[in-house]
């Protein structure tokens, strides 16, 4: 009997070691994307394992989480959480503050850094520490229009002007912190914010409360009075479309709605100058995590999942734009009608960095002012007054 | 005033005394109240000083078994044979001992409760790559008052157990028998019964309700929000400084904002609550009506609101109101308006759409209650009332609402209630908008205070004040409905219509 135990126990550590020679890890790693992205994500996970034998037997489980639901629930539960996710750039300080993502394993970081465009290098970087992986430069917005009705869509007056004619409505979403910086930005008042290595919002850099913002504003205003505008920038949510401020996102529903009279552009003028906005990203993360091997299973598997032939494989896959620089000189990328308005803009635009949570429900809040008529009659003195009040709650977002 | 005189006044006038009569008799309740209370805890106090007087004597003077007794707990029942007993208390003083003092000191009673006070020192760090996690507060917070619990309830326990063996020795020395396992299994069935029944309720709600709320009630003395969040980061105590957050009463931030939502709360309550009881009775009367023709096809397309869920019409309805929904594109299209109505997009407006929406979801039901009711009033009230010459409205003052009111009065309460806490009719149709810059944390014009308290943790993680928000909106409903139950003529004439 004794011998027996022997053998078996003497066995069993045999095999261990045997299998870990041959498997890095072979436990479950759990991943969070968007749902028309799961069965794509699938396919890629089956393709890495083939490719690094190690993984072959690592569990991967990929559930469908939006982008902005991944960070909440991430931050609610770090421990049930998706060990890779995908989430906008908007959330990083947030979950890094919330101690749930893990910086990108330096070996990684450099080939990141060298391989994609500047601005989503900026967006994964906090201080000096990189955060999460690039998988995507196509969060902007441009204008779909109805080229039947609209006569030059690069002046916001004609925009508005065709679609009052015509009975149509203008659509923009100017509530929502992200819409409205086309006017601010391009009106030449910044807003940006400067972060620490973890996660905190340490400084802010902002133009709002200058005579710029106060044209920027003004814009705002004249843009809701018109009777054509409505405030929205989701294409299925919105009818009688004459113009649409929106992204790519939306372009297969576009096309659409507009039928045969579909045609994109870059922002038009308003007011004289050229409306500008952010330029955002989708990336990878990876939660903190205490062991080792899976730490490198992760790293490996984000890594692969973000790199140049699998953004290609995405951007084919359900049009995802790339921000791999190789991939965007894909021919079938260039090709592209929306992804080329969307690139006309973004050479206007502002990389998106990071912005405290509160920024964007105060940004609804001054958005909702203008829209419910309380800034219509207000000299530039009040409006002057409004802006400043708006920088310095901004400025109370900062940690001390 | 004598009874004579108080049934000589108008009726405004008679509830305008009621009024005075229950603020005026408010402070010796709540002083009544307070002695009340107060009584009873120095009562409990003085019998625990007792029991504690009385452990010293026991031990003193009782034999040994009883003295063992006091640190082996349940020796004494089973040397005196009562082995159901003695293991009973002999498993949880072992199971207590386990759960405090665990090899395994991350899991054991006896560091959570030691952390209790900082919730937590160790930071979580990194190792090379790896994370490795320090001290979790949240955890510490939940198990330090578990372990809370358990400690009270092993102190009962041991106290129950020396008092068990005082009074099995003077019942030995009487010369009667004691219990035995048998006899206490049978009693559980018999006298007993009603500890049988109540064990699993009374352990389910400690569990699963009284010690979340406590857990609650502490997290509004933390920091924990989304800069502190467990296991990453850690939180600790803070004091009062959420509940001086909130309720500060400078014109800015937080303070103004919570008056701001509490106020349209109540508003909002109110006009929820009343127009839709008045309007629904209403609609009952006329449907009731004798000569009106086709009832039931009024009622069916009535209760039609019903049977649609309200995430599917309510959504719905807020897209038919949006500047570019169904009514503003027809009305425009008609050439009524020349810009669309800001339903949405206005606070007055916002709150008004509301309430009126509210109305029409709200009729349905109270038609159905009103008919039931009404029908069973008896008719020959109204033969009379026809023949000594009243009207309609007269017979209704008299009559129809005096009785509607005694019976739904309680319905009345619980449905103001129900309102001030009405989560779906508000987030599935304005989500709380407009917001504004003049409101602070996410807040809108048409938020109630629970529509605010759920963006706070959802959307915010602000755990903190909205732990606060919850012990508020609890007094603020303890406080109306305490008032209310005593006004109601259901509880005030009980007998009127017995």
């Amino acid at each position: 009997m004794k011998k027996f135990l022997s053998v078996v126990l003497a066995l069993a550590m045999l095999l261990s070691f045997a299998s870990f020679a041959l498997a890095d890890y072979s436990g479950d790693v759990k991943i969070w994307v968007a749902e028309n992205v799961v069965d794509f994500t699938k396919e890629q996970v089956e393709a890495f394992k083939a490719a690094n034998p190690e993984y072959a037997n690592m569990n991967v489980i990929v559930e469908p989480v939006g982008e902005g639901d991944a960070a909440s629930n991430i931050i609610t539960d770090v421990e049930a959480g998706a060990d890779i996710f995908g989430f906008a750039q908007d959330q990083l300080a947030r979950l890094v503050a919330a101690g749930a993502l893990l910086d990108v394993e330096p070996g990684n970081a450099e080939k990141v850094a060298a391989e994609n465009d500047a601005g989503s290098v900026a967006a994964v970087t906090l201080g000096e520490t990189m955060y999460a992986y690039p998988m995507t430069s196509d969060n902007g917005y441009f204008l779909y229009y109805d080229k039947s009705v609209l006569s030059d869509p690069s002046s916001m007056e004609q925009i508005l002007a065709d679609c009052e004619a015509a009975g149509k409505n203008f659509y923009m979403e100017i509530n929502s912190g992200w819409y409205q910086t086309a006017f601010f930005f391009g009106a030449g008042a910044q807003l940006t914010f400067e972060s620490n290595d973890e996660g905190q919002l340490v400084k802010m850099n902002s133009g709002y409360a200058s005579d710029n913002g106060v044209k920027a504003l003004k814009s705002i205003i004249k843009v809701a009075a018109s009777p054509a505008f409505v405030n929205g920038s989701s294409v299925s949510n919105a009818n009688n479309i004459c113009a649409i401020v929106d992204g790519t996102w939306d372009a297969t529903a576009a096309k659409e709605a507009l039928g045969e009279n579909y045609a994109a552009a870059k922002l038009p003028t308003v007011d004289g100058y050229q409306m500008s906005g952010f330029g955002g990203f989708k990336m990878l993360g990876v939660k903190p995590q205490t062991d080792d091997d899976k730490l490198e299973a992760c790293d490996a598997l984000a890594a692969y999942l973000t790199s140049e032939e699998v953004q290609i494989a995405r951007y084919n896959a359900v049009g995802w734009g790339p921000s791999n620089l190789n991939a965007q000189q894909n021919e079938a990328v260039q090709a592209d009608e929306a992804l080329s308005a969307l690139a006309a803009q973004l050479a206007f635009c502002e990389p998106q960095g990071q912005y405290p949570g509160e920024y964007w429900s105060l940004a609804t809040a001054l958005g909702d002012d203008v829209i419910a008529d309380k800034l219509d009659n207000a000299d530039d003195a009040t409006l002057l007054e409004t802006l400043k009040n708006f920088e310095a709650t901004c400025e109370g977002y900062l940690s001390k | 005033m004598t009874d004579l005189e108080y049934l000589k006044l108008s009726k405004p006038a008679k509830m305008l005394y009621d009024i005075k009569h229950f603020l005026a008799a408010l402070p010796g309740r709540i002083g009544n109240g307070l002695k009340k209370l107060f009584l009873s805890i120095w009562n409990a106090l003085k019998n625990l000083g007792h029991g504690i007087a009385d452990l010293v004597p026991t031990f003193i003077n009782g034999d040994w078994k009883t003295k063992v007794s006091y640190f082996v707990m349940g020796f004494g029942s089973c040397a005196r044979g009562q082995w159901g007993r003695g293991i009973l208390f002999f498993v949880f003083q072992t199971l207590f001992n386990l759960y405090m003092f665990f090899p395994n000191a991350q899991f054991s009673g006896l560091y959570y409760l030691g952390k209790l006070s900082t919730l937590g020192t160790i930071e979580t760090h990194k190792e090379g790559r790896r994370t490795v996690y320090g001290d979790n507060s949240f955890f510490i917070l939940l198990y330090g008052v578990l372990t809370i619990f358990f400690i009270i309830g092993f102190i009962y326990t041991w106290y129950v157990n020396i008092k068990q063996n005082k009074i099995s020795e003077e019942i030995l020395k009487s010369g009667h028998k004691l219990k035995t396992t048998k006899d206490d299994l049978a009693s559980l069935m018999d006298e007993q019964f009603h500890k049988t029944l109540l064990a699993l309720p009374v352990l389910g709600v400690t569990v699963f309700t009284i010690l979340p709320i406590i857990f609650m009630i502490l997290v509004a003395f933390t920091n924990f929000d989304m800069t502190h969040q467990p296991p990453g980061k850690l939180f600790t105590w803070v004091g009062w400084d959420n509940f001086r957050t909130l309720l500060s009463t400078d014109t800015t931030s937080y303070g103004n904002t919570f008056r701001q939502v509490l106020l349209w709360t109540l508003i909002w309550a109110f006009f929820a609550t009343f127009l839709n009881y008045f309007l629904g009775m209403l609609v009952a009367i006329m449907i009731n009506k004798k000569g009106i023709k086709l009832k039931k096809v009024w009622r069916t397309i009535l209760v039609m609101t019903i049977a649609i869920p309200q995430f599917v019409s309510l959504l719905y309805v807020s897209k038919m109101f949006a500047a570019d929904g169904l009514i503003n594109t027809y009305l425009m299209k008609w050439g009524w308006i020349s810009a669309p109505i800001p339903f949405w997009t206005q606070p007055g407006w916002a709150r008004f759409t509301i309430i009126l929406i509210n109305i029409w979801i709200g009729i349905p039901y109270l038609m159905l209650i009103a008919t039931g009711i009404l029908m069973n009033i008896p008719e020959d009230l109204y033969e009379s009332a026809r023949i000594d010459g009243a009207n309609a409205f007269q017979m209704y003052q008299k009559i129809t609402l005096p009785y509607m009111l005694f019976v739904t009065g309680p319905y009345l309460l619980t449905s103001f209630t129900g309102n001030i806490n009405n989560f779906n009719v508000i987030y599935l149709l304005s989500q709380g908008k407009p917001l504004s810059l003049e409101l602070s944390g996410n807040a809108g014009y048409t938020d109630l205070l629970i529509t605010w308290l759920y963006k706070m943790t959802v959307s915010d993680t602000n755990y903190k004040l909205a732990a606060v928000m919850g012990i508020l909106v609890f007094v603020v409903l303890a406080v109306i409905n305490l008032i209310a139950y005593n006004l109601i003529p259901s509880v005030k004439n009980e007998e009127d219509f017995q």
